[in-house]
Formats: C-alpha cells, sequence, structure tokens
C-alpha cells in the first residue's frame, strides 16, 4: 500500500464524499440507464496516514495508482470481514457511501468488495432483490445519449457482451417484487474507478469480484441499500 | 417500533367491531400471529401449553397487530400475544372499558423507546445525552453526506413512534443539526451492522426489547425522565401545524407490551383465561426469542419448544 493507502479511523470516516446534492427521481432514470458509460466524476476523499490529511480521491489520482499498482487501493480490494448482522447468508449489503458492498456468510462474517458509484451515489436506500444475472450482459446506450453522442450511437441496437462493454462481465438485476428497478450492479471496463463517485449510477465491481460475486448470489437474495447520503432521499 | 395504526382507523375498526363479541370456534382457541419474532414465538409458546396441558386444540392466524384487535372484537380471534403500549392505548382503552370485548393481562413486559449508539460511537464521538446532537461540533461527526449535518435514523415511515421522533428531534432542537431518515427497519439494522464493521460513528432510534442489544454492545443516550408535562403530542394527520403545537423533550414514557385475550374467554375457557393472565415474561426472554429467530434463523415453532423445555416450572406456575 503506497502513501496513498486508506485507513480507518475510529473518529472519522476514512473514506468520505463531497455530494451536495439531490436528484430528482425523474433524472435518475434516464441517468440510470446510462449505467456505467457517462464520465462525469466527483471527489471521494481518503485519508492518507503519510501526511495525514484527507485528500482527494479524484479519476486522475485513481487512473494514476492503478497503473502503479495493477490494482485498486488495498482498502476496495475483496476481503473477508467481521460482519455482525442478523441478516442470512447470502444476503447483499451496499454502503454506497464507503463504497463497500459485504456479501453475508455464515458466522457473522462477509465479503466486502469495492464498488464504484454513481456520481450522486446510488440515489436512493431500501431492499430490493437479485431478480435475474446474465454473464457478459448486453448494453445498450439510452435514446439520450444516442442522441448526443456519435460513439454511442453506432451501440444503439446493444453492444455485445465483451472487455470494452461498460456492464463488464456480469450483472445482477436488481428487482422490487417482480418489477425491474433498472438498477444493476455490473463489473466494469474502467477498474481504476473502484471507489469513485463516478459515471452515472448503478454499482460498479472490477470484473474478478463481480464473478466471483455471480458465483455466491442466488436469485431472489435481498439487497440492502444503506442509508448513503442522506441528501438524497430527504423528504422523499 | 411494532405498532402501528392511525386514529382514524382505529376508529372505524372500533365502532365497526365493538358491538360484535359472538365466539368464533367455541371448542378451539384462535391466537393472532403478528409479524415480528417474539410476538410469534409467545404465540406458539401459549397454543403448545394450553394443548399439551389443558387439552385446548388451538389455531394460528397470521395477521397485524391491528386486525388481530379487531378480529377480537369481532369474535373471530381469541388472543394477541403482544399488545404494544402506549402506542395503542387509546384503541385498548376503547375496546376494554364497560365489559368491551378485550381483556388485557395486568402483567406486562417492560419496553424501551430511547436514541442509541454503539459503545465505539460513544467513545469516539463523546456524545453521551440527547441533547448532545444539538450541538454542530458533535451533529457533523454523523455526517455522511458532507452537508454540515449529521443523519440519524428515527424509525420506519408508518410507525406510530416516528412522528413522534420528529416532534422529539424538533424540541431539543436537534432538527437543526441533524437530518431525520426515515427508512425500513432492517435497512437500518444493516446501516448500525456496517457501521460496527468499520467503526464508523451511528446514532439511532433504538426500542427493546430487540436483537440488536445482543447482536452489538449500544449505548443508551441520557436525556431528563418522562415528564407528562412536557409532552404534548398532535397528530400530523389532526393538525398542519402538527410540529409547532407538540412538544416532547423529556424521555418516552414507560413502555410495556401485555398479551390480550377476547373477554369471553372468561367463560367459555376459564382455565385458559386465567392462564394468559399470569403470563410472566422477563425482557431477556423476549430479546432471546427475537435473537433465536431472526439472528440465530430458527422457526418460532423451534423457539417456542425449546423455550418450553426449558421453563416447565414456570408454566406449570402459570396453570396453576
Amino acid at each position: 500500500m503506497s502513501a496513498l493507502g486508506i485507513a480507518s479511523r475510529l473518529n472519522s470516516p476514512s473514506i468520505r464524499r463531497n455530494v451536495p446534492f439531490r436528484p430528482a427521481i425523474a433524472a435518475l432514470l434516464v441517468i440510470f440507464c446510462a449505467c456505467a458509460a457517462l464520465a462525469q466524476a466527483l471527489e471521494t476523499q481518503i485519508f492518507d496516514p503519510a501526511t495525514r490529511t484527507w485528500v482527494t480521491y479524484d479519476p486522475r489520482q485513481a487512473v494514476k495508482y492503478y497503473r502503479a499498482h495493477g490494482q485498486t487501493p488495498e482498502e476496495f480490494q475483496r476481503r473477508i470481514v467481521d460482519f455482525k448482522t442478523a441478516e442470512k447468508p447470502g444476503t447483499i449489503i451496499i454502503d454506497g457511501d464507503k463504497h463497500f458492498l459485504y456479501f453475508v456468510l455464515p458466522n457473522f462474517q462477509a465479503i466486502r468488495y469495492g464498488i464504484g458509484v454513481g456520481k450522486e451515489g446510488f440515489g436512493w436506500a431500501g431492499i430490493v432483490k437479485v431478480g435475474r444475472m446474465q454473464e457478459w450482459p448486453t448494453w445498450t446506450p439510452p435514446a439520450e445519449m444516442v442522441e448526443r453522442d456519435p460513439k454511442a450511437a453506432q451501440y444503439k441496437d446493444g453492444m455485445p457482451g465483451g472487455p470494452e462493454n461498460p456492464l463488464g462481465a456480469r450483472a445482477l438485476y436488481l428487482y422490487e417484487g417482480n418489477q425491474d428497478t433498472i438498477y444493476r450492479i455490473h463489473g466494469t471496463n474502467q477498474p481504476w474507478s473502484i471507489g469513485l463517485n463516478i459515471s452515472s449510477g448503478c454499482i460498479r465491481m472490477n470484473n474478478d469480484d463481480v464473478t466471483d460475486l455471480y458465483s455466491r448470489v442466488e436469485i431472489g437474495a435481498k439487497v440492502i441499500v444503506l442509508m448513503q447520503g442522506a441528501a438524497l432521499y430527504r423528504g422523499v | 417500533m411494532k405498532a402501528t395504526f392511525s386514529v382514524t382507523v382505529q376508529a372505524a375498526i372500533i365502532s365497526c367491531l365493538l358491538a360484535f363479541s359472538s365466539s368464533a370456534q367455541a371448542d378451539k382457541l384462535v391466537i393472532g400471529v403478528p409479524a415480528w419474532p417474539s410476538a410469534q414465538v409467545t404465540a406458539n409458546i401459549i397454543a403448545m401449553s394450553v394443548k399439551d396441558r389443558l387439552g385446548v386444540e388451538t389455531d394460528l392466524q397470521e395477521r397485524g397487530t391491528l386486525t388481530i384487535l379487531g378480529e377480537i372484537g369481532s369474535g373471530d380471534i381469541d388472543v394477541h400475544p403482544e399488545i404494544w403500549l402506549p402506542n395503542l392505548s387509546q384503541m385498548v382503552e376503547r375496546m376494554s372499558k364497560d365489559e368491551g370485548p378485550l381483556r388485557l393481562s395486568q402483567i406486562g413486559v417492560d419496553a424501551t423507546q430511547n436514541i442509541c449508539v454503539t459503545r465505539g460511537t460513544a467513545a469516539s464521538t463523546g456524545i453521551k445525552a440527547v441533547s448532545d446532537l444539538t450541538r454542530p461540533e458533535i451533529a457533523e461527526q454523523f455526517d455522511s453526506d458532507g452537508d454540515g449535518k449529521g443523519e440519524i435514523w428515527i424509525g420506519a415511515k408508518t410507525w406510530s413512534s416516528t412522528e413522534i421522533e420528529r416532534i422529539r428531534a424538533h424540541s431539543y432542537g436537534y432538527d437543526k443539526t441533524m437530518n431525520l431518515l426515515e427508512m425500513p427497519e432492517d435497512v437500518a439494522m444493516a446501516a448500525v451492522d456496517a457501521a460496527v464493521a468499520i467503526s464508523q460513528p451511528i446514532v439511532f432510534y433504538c426500542y427493546g426489547p430487540h436483537h440488536v442489544f445482543e447482536l452489538h454492545d449500544i449505548v443508551t443516550l441520557e436525556e431528563p425522565p418522562y415528564d407528562a408535562s412536557h409532552w404534548t403530542i398532535v397528530k400530523r394527520a389532526d393538525d398542519p401545524q402538527w410540529l409547532e403545537k407538540s412538544t416532547a423533550d423529556t424521555a418516552w414514557d414507560r413502555s410495556h407490551f401485555h398479551i390480550g385475550y377476547a373477554t369471553r374467554l372468561e367463560k367459555d375457557m376459564p382455565q385458559v383465561a386465567e392462564f394468559l393472565n399470569r403470563i410472566s415474561f422477563d425482557p431477556s426472554d423476549t430479546t432471546a426469542m427475537s435473537y433465536a429467530v431472526v439472528v440465530e434463523g430458527k422457526s418460532p415453532q423451534d423457539v417456542a419448544k425449546s423455550w418450553i423445555e426449558a421453563n416447565g416450572d414456570r408454566i406449570g406456575e402459570w396453570m396453576k
């Protein structure tokens, strides 16, 4: 771990986000369809134990880090952690604010994965379930993007799954009852972006992690999205 | 807190059902089963005990807490295993007075409603009292979205307590320093789990008995003891100025829950009525029941069976 490592502190969050913004649900519907394709970024801050200061962890720094180390900072790498919960093994708990996804294991443990979230975080909190899963999913850009971006226009009928596809190696489709929420947990073709609030919605994981998660999750698994970024749902 | 109701719904149900008092199934004890685990276990303990010791057949019916009370009024259900007070005080009072269709066991289980933090939070933030949340330097330690205000879960949207927690926040003044979050309980409890996992400060409405006190090291924040003269609650549904007209800047009144049963049982099944009147659980019993179902994943039936095996003497006392 370099000087830009991440340390958990008792007094303060080790990772924090500067997102003083509350999106309208309607706007979210549009951008969540775009999922991982847009590249607007908002800052994540991480604690630098070398200087004992909060430093911005933005896309430039993230790319630099990834080039130097070939992976995301240690804090965002997959690991088994102690996790006391009343939720059953197999449940997914998403802490978008801290950029962690927990997969609950027996005996008060969980696998913790690093995630990237949308520029406004996940946008909502609540309880959904995994309704469908797909290997190497097709990505279809939303109409607004097709209209604006010639690169996206060539995929207006869908971009086949593959290494260049922004949805990455696997996708878990989140449902409320029998309805697709249009939120997904998916892989990425930008692994350096884990830990950032970048792009436009959904939960991004690096391809190894989402493949690992995919192999463990069952259809119908409970997914709890935590109350991150209170401004996002205040008054909802 | 589990009990949810609105005054309007209560009134409608009561007005419709108070007049009825016919016996549903004279030879069978019908027990309502609400959605929360301790009540489910209690319902099964009652069912197994009266069948084994008194030879009374039973029927368990899953219903919402309000529906169970309504069906006690209509004669379709005989027992409610866990009626929360003061949450349902108005309805219980109306159904119990003047030989009404409901009897409330005199023996209740003490319950609590407070604002809580984890032990780690208390140590790292220095928070001790509910009023500390009005201090910006304390509140900002619970800030998760960078807006300078902290976040506190005050309950689920449909809970009767949530509206009162909003009044309490306004009365204490921490609605100015904290964002008040209303979310399903599972989301809030998972947030506590995640906060504990990474030593993150968290503050939340808490009620007990509840398994969270077994799962984590929880600290209840201090506040002045309940003072009725400091509590004026105007319902949101009754007045648009409800928040300004309400006050609640002391601790909650003593909370408790009781077994309730149909008055007719005193005549139709007097032994059962006496048994229900004598059942006496400790808060630790209820917490253990909740923990076994929610955390350990056991069925309410299995938990009830184990509890009966371990507490035969107590049940024997209640049956005398």
